[in-house]
């Protein structure tokens, strides 16, 4: 596997400082023009869609749904952009995109690692709703704005982020 | 226009990240093993060009950026961050770049989409009984750096901004050779 960062651009600077410097900037404009970036609180909002479809007493009367609001608005733009700037990203890459990529070093069957990524879905939209946030709301957008919840987010994330990497890295070489 | 916007945000920021390779589970567990360190730049980075270019902004236009600054309930946000690497170092995902992967046409990405659907719903549903007691817990509202500090955003903004970039320069990306 090359990493991105193996390489280093035309303006001599490695790929992820160019990257990182136009991410900036994009993400202030977003401030400029309609607000800061965030992902999570869409999943809750889709969820509100089909409970009040399904159940519409339930979610009328359930005050998260209500604090969190419909799915028509901006963050929902957002992420169809998403979906179209993985597309358009990908197209730049000779080689297609793994259909399916086993992270942790050692071997797992196609079912683990569907079970894994199903598991560590539900944990951070879960994370992220009790924090108020994810990696772009708190981290990227929160921290850009100097929220101090985002520092403590990303305190958070990282310590318990290394330790689950470095432990599942030791239960899989240490299996064999 | 305010959603056309979002949209166009939205395709940059997905291209960007599939770019750097954030979207890929792989390079995402590299750097949380502290092999490889580009992503954790790439973020750093960006924090530090968008806190130094909003706070700049803002003492030539005041009140016109949109910031949105999110409360500080700190055992919540704390907890909820603790929950979320544990998630983060299993999968390699995020609730964004999951959503890039499927653009991408990863297959694992809609299992961590699905499982980020039932997280949102069981989330809901425990919410009063569960979460907002949590909520209330420690809750220094929409507190910033500036506000702690008792000093002007720009001065934080430069100072932490300008640190990060330092360590960024300073710190090698490839730590072990794969």
């Amino acid at each position: 596997m090359t990493t991105s960062a193996a390489t280093a651009t035309k303006s001599g600077l490695p790929p992820w400082a160019t990257l990182g410097i136009i991410f900036g900037f994009v993400g202030a404009a977003s401030i400029l023009l309609w607000g800061p970036i965030g992902v999570s609180g869409t999943y809750p909002r889709f969820i509100g869609e089909i409970l009040r479809a399904v159940t519409p007493t339930y979610a009328a009367e359930n005050p998260y749904l209500v604090k969190m609001g419909s799915l028509l608005r901006a963050e929902t733009f957002l992420l169809l952009g998403l979906v179209i700037g993985g597309f358009l990203g990908a197209r730049r890459d000779t080689a297609k995109a793994p259909k399916v990529e086993h992270p942790h070093p050692g071997t797992e069957t196609t079912a683990t690692r569907y079970t894994e990524a199903f598991l560590a879905g539900f944990l951070i939209v879960f994370g992220a709703r009790l924090a108020g946030g994810c990696t772009s709301g708190l981290i990227i957008s929160g921290m850009t704005q100097l929220s101090m919840a985002g520092f403590v987010f990303a305190a958070g994330v990282f310590a318990t982020g290394i330790g689950t990497a470095k432990l599942m890295q030791a239960v899989r070489l240490g299996g064999r | 226009m305010t959603n056309l916007f979002a949209l166009l945000t939205g395709v940059a920021m997905g291209f960007l990240i599939q770019r750097v390779r954030a979207s890929s589970p792989a390079v995402i567990l590299q750097n949380l093993r502290l092999e490889n360190l580009s992503i954790i730049k790439f973020m750093a980075t960006t924090i530090a060009v968008g806190m130094i270019t909003v706070y700049t902004l803002n003492l030539f236009i005041p009140n016109l950026l949109h910031f949105d600054i999110k409360p500080t309930y700190l055992v919540g946000v704390l907890l909820g961050g603790l929950i979320f690497g544990v998630g983060f170092g299993l999968g390699g995902y995020c609730p964004g770049t999951c959503v890039v992967g499927i653009g991408e046409g990863r297959r694992d990405a809609w299992f961590a989409l699905f499982g980020g659907i039932v997280g949102a719903l069981v989330f809901t549903l425990v919410y009063t009984v569960a979460i907002a007691p949590i909520v209330a817990l420690l809750d220094f509202g929409k507190l910033t750096v500036q506000d702690a500090l008792g000093v002007p955003a720009i001065v934080p903004a430069l100072v932490i901004g300008i640190l990060f970039l330092v360590v960024v320069k300073v710190l090698p990306t490839q730590i072990k050779k794969a």
